[in-house]
């Protein structure tokens, strides 16, 4: 059979962290197949991708399309190679028509400058026909839901004479319905001789839909089968890993506790969207204990923080603090009530980059290092050159916080936020990005924490860092809590076990964290 | 002693280097003005000779500029504050001149009560303007919209409506001025440079860069007003009042163009007249663009864009040069410090990472 993409030894390094996103890939697909492209979260897998679209530029290795050496510059270039990328988050104008969307970039003229916007609309509408989509071409894209926007990307790259199209994690937003019906248009496309890459981590879907599987771990390809040759179990080991590489030194769990914070039934609801991002999600978190939020990105764990953090309101069931309601308070009314929490964004949320480092550990306690509304300069100083210290961060505190590294930068907002806490504190993904000194020492804060009787939130993608350091494990999988795991299976479960939970494969009955 | 002395010279440093923009601004500006010159005069350097000499060759011209230069600090300032906070006010001219315009006629109104008046009717003044650019920030609270755009067309409906006040209800029949009656001579401010205009409102203009200086840089609004300017995110995330900081430094900066405009009348026209302040709300946004939105900056920014001004008006006075190639020089000038890759010349570049 002919090979539609060959790509031989790639190599991506970003330079911002010196991590090696892809490390000597390889990967193959044949003309006419629908290869997905598994692993974790940060396994390497949109960076291969991006590499093939033009979007990154790899620093060593060759494409061929083809049979063709290349090499790719841009996605224009793609493009023209007959390579097409729909993105996980839709690059669509609402307010255009989907067949204005579609040919953007690639408009039929009337005579030589004027848009033929008849034309426009006959062409997309003979893409959407011969391949059955369910759109209408003369609709505005801002009334159609996820599913039929992402129908609209798909078309745009067909419209373009695409025969390779990459989908990142395609059904990441879409119903059960949706994807079932997604999957019988791509098969047709592989049918006409499309070729597909579908990044997925979903082991049904793979099951499912492809011909073959690619499993990436950690910049790495580590396995490439034909689907009927392989099981669910073996996708899922190869995915993960096998072995638990962190050990923590703690004191052994202490079963003295008392709850601090409850869930009950929380859902979270977005509108103009079906499947809810949180559903019935129960559980308490105890003081003197580590509480690990297990699961695969898009499952509900980003959504958990945003909940936490108080920015995003929840549409039923209760939050509880203290025997005190506090499922309708914003930030500004968490913090006050001790909220303590180190964000997954870190540059983003966790820290105004321009401010000075000093400014920046002092967002969520400008009451203390201000008097009559004035703030205390030498106070705020001293503050910062105490922490710097303590967290041993290479800096000082008039620094834009911005000029850090990203290890330095961390230990900042964890000093914030280990200052600040008083009864709990939530840490999403507190080791992202980070070398293994710099993780090391965010797991011995957290156990510390632990050890001083605080109800520590974990919530991380990086499965061996909550088999490390939590005593105890919720996964979620699709927004719902699928299991729940106490100190003592924890001390057994293999990562196999964990893996088919947070891919959905097998399910607890009633879970309750 | 040392470490501080080491430190103290880094920020030197940096000061200048973020400074480069703006000289070459500056530089390319007055170069621009040079080839304007010889291009549209007939006799260049008699022109030039007025446009650079003018505004410093006796106390009267001297004085006057630097009285020009006061509404621009008080506009400087206000957009610099709505700019720090991450807003954008583009209502500057109707902030103005309804501050003005209310300053005035309170001032006929409190005739009789003298230096308390004076207070009372700037505040007035101060208030209409502040509340008009906080109408925008509301509006953006509540829907999302861009303050730029509603600002700008509330201060364009705004000046009609003073104009129309101004021309109507409100103007002075015993002169042939369309403008309102002047204020009584006890609300006059003293001029302190005779015999140009120049009034003591020069004082309060300082006074107000100083109070801007240690209200964001050195109280807890002023934190959290400037760390919602730099990262909304990061403000709420911390706990910090996002909607507010969306409301008051709109308000703050409406606030001082309506000071701003008080102070012209109650230091320098003495009755607010139809459109006597038309541009000036603009020439503070272009003087906060120079100053870079740091208080300290607004005033030799300020004095500069003075400086061309009356340069500008001196060249017209005095040789060939027609008020349209004035205009067009200082639009040159405008244009020049709006562009952002020059003010990034020199300047820290932050470590992308």
């Amino acid at each position: 059979m002919e090979h539609a993409v060959e790509m031989r030894g790639i190599v991506k390094i970003y330079p911002e962290t010196g991590l090696r996103a892809n490390d000597g890939v390889d990967l193959t697909l044949n003309k006419g197949q629908i290869l997905c492209l598994a692993g974790e979260n940060g396994a390497g897998k949109t960076t291969l991708m991006k590499v093939l679209y033009g979007l990154e530029k790899p620093d060593a290795g060759t494409i061929s399309v083809m049979g063709n050496p290349v090499s790719i510059t841009s996605p224009l270039q793609a493009n023209r190679l007959g390579i097409g990328m729909v993105h996980q988050h839709f690059m669509l104008v609402d307010d255009f028509t989907v067949a204005q969307n579609v040919t953007l970039g690639k408009e039929p003229l009337k005579g030589r400058f004027s848009y033929d916007l008849k034309g426009a609309a006959d062409a997309v509408d003979a893409v959407i026909r011969k391949h059955r989509f369910s759109i209408d071409a003369t609709k505005r894209v801002g009334s159609l839901t996820v599913g039929q926007k992402q129908q609209v990307e798909i078309v745009k790259m067909l419209y373009r004479d695409v025969d390779i199209l990459i989908l990142d994690e395609p059904t990441a937003v879409l119903t059960e319905q949706e994807i079932e019906s997604l999957f019988i248009t791509l098969r047709a496309l592989a049918e006409h001789g499309t070729s597909l890459i579908l990044i997925t981590h979903k082991l049904h879907e793979i099951t499912t839909i492809s011909d073959r599987v690619a499993i990436m771990r950690q910049g790495a390809m580590v396995g490439d089968f034909p689907t009927d040759s392989v099981d669910g179990k073996q996708i899922s080991r190869l995915m993960m890993g096998q072995s638990v590489s962190l050990v923590v030194d703690r004191l052994p769990y202490t079963p003295v506790q008392h709850p601090v914070l409850r869930f009950d039934n929380v859902s979270v609801l977005k509108r103009n969207q079906q499947r809810p991002l949180l559903n019935g999600v129960s559980f308490t978190a105890r003081s003197g204990e580590i509480l690990g939020f297990a699961g695969v990105g898009g499952n509900g764990l980003g959504v958990l923080e945003a909940v936490l953090g108080g920015f995003l309101p929840i549409s039923s069931g209760a939050i509880v603090h203290k025997d005190e309601d506090i499922s309708r308070l914003d930030s500004h009314a968490l913090r006050k009530r001790g909220l303590a929490y180190v964000p997954a964004d870190r540059l983003q949320v966790g820290s105004a980059l321009q401010a000075a480092v000093s400014e920046n550990l002092i967002v969520d306690a400008r009451n203390e290092f201000s008097r009559h509304g004035v703030m205390q300069r030498k106070k705020i100083e001293q503050h910062a050159q105490s922490l710097l210290k303590t967290y041993s961060v290479k800096g000082s505190p008039s620094m834009p916080i911005g000029t850090l590294s990203g290890g330095n930068i961390q230990k900042v907002i964890l000093a914030r936020e280990i200052t600040q806490y008083q009864d709990y504190i939530v840490f999403s993904e507190p080791t992202w990005g980070l070398d293994i000194a710099s993780s090391r020492f965010v797991y011995e804060r957290m156990v510390q924490l632990r050890d001083e009787g605080a109800a520590v939130l974990l919530i991380s993608s990086n499965l061996d860092e909550i088999l490390a350091v939590s005593d105890r494990v919720i996964v979620m999988y699709r927004g719902t809590i699928v299991a729940v795991l106490e100190s003592e299976e924890l001390r057994h479960v293999t990562k196999e076990d964990m893996g088919a939970y947070m891919l959905g494969l097998r399910q607890q009955e009633a879970p309750h964290g | 002693m040392v470490d501080r002395m080491e430190k103290r010279r880094v920020t030197i440093v940096a000061t200048l280097r973020n400074s480069i923009g703006a000289v070459v601004i500056v530089g390319i500006a007055l170069a621009a003005l040079v080839v304007l010159s010889l291009l549209l005069s007939e006799t260049p350097m008699k022109t030039l000779r007025y446009f650079f000499l003018g505004p410093v060759q006796n106390t009267y011209y001297f004085g006057n500029m630097l009285n020009m230069a006061i509404p621009l600090i008080f506009g400087g300032l206000g957009v610099s504050l709505a700019m720090r906070s991450g807003s954008f006010n583009l209502g500057g001219e109707g902030q103005l001149y309804s501050g003005a315009f209310v300053a005035t006629i309170s001032a006929l109104a409190l005739a009789r009560w003298g230096s308390a008046g004076v207070v009372v009717a700037l505040l007035l003044g101060t208030c209409t303007g502040g509340l008009l650019a906080a109408l925008s920030g509301v509006l953006r609270m509540k829907w999302n919209t861009s303050e730029l755009i509603t600002s700008f067309l509330v201060s364009n409906a705004v000046v009609l409506v003073v104009s129309y006040l101004i021309a109507g209800p409100f103007m002075d029949p015993a002169t042939n001025l369309i403008a309102t009656r002047m204020i009584p001579e006890s609300f006059r401010f003293t001029r302190i440079l005779e015999p140009s205009n120049l009034s003591s409102a020069l004082f309060a203009a300082v006074i107000a860069v100083l109070v801007v200086h240690l209200y964001l840089y050195k109280t807890k609004s002023g934190y959290e007003l400037r760390l919602f300017g730099l990262n909304p995110r990061f403000a709420a995330y911390g706990g910090i009042r996002t909607k507010w900081y969306q409301v008051w430094p709109m308000f703050l900066s409406g606030a001082f163009y309506g000071l701003g405009g008080g102070m012209a009348i109650f230091g320098t026209y003495y009755a607010c007249m139809k459109e006597f302040s038309t541009g000036m709300g603009w020439n503070g946004l272009a003087v906060a663009l120079i100053a870079r939105h740091r208080p300290g900056a607004v005033i030799p920014a300020a004095l500069f864009f003075a400086y061309i001004e009356s340069g500008a008006r001196n060249a017209m006075l005095h040789s060939d040069v027609t008020f349209e190639i004035a205009s067009i020089v200082q639009s040159v000038v405008f244009f020049l410090v709006t562009s952002a890759v020059l003010q990034k010349i020199g300047s820290v570049q932050r470590r992308s990472v």
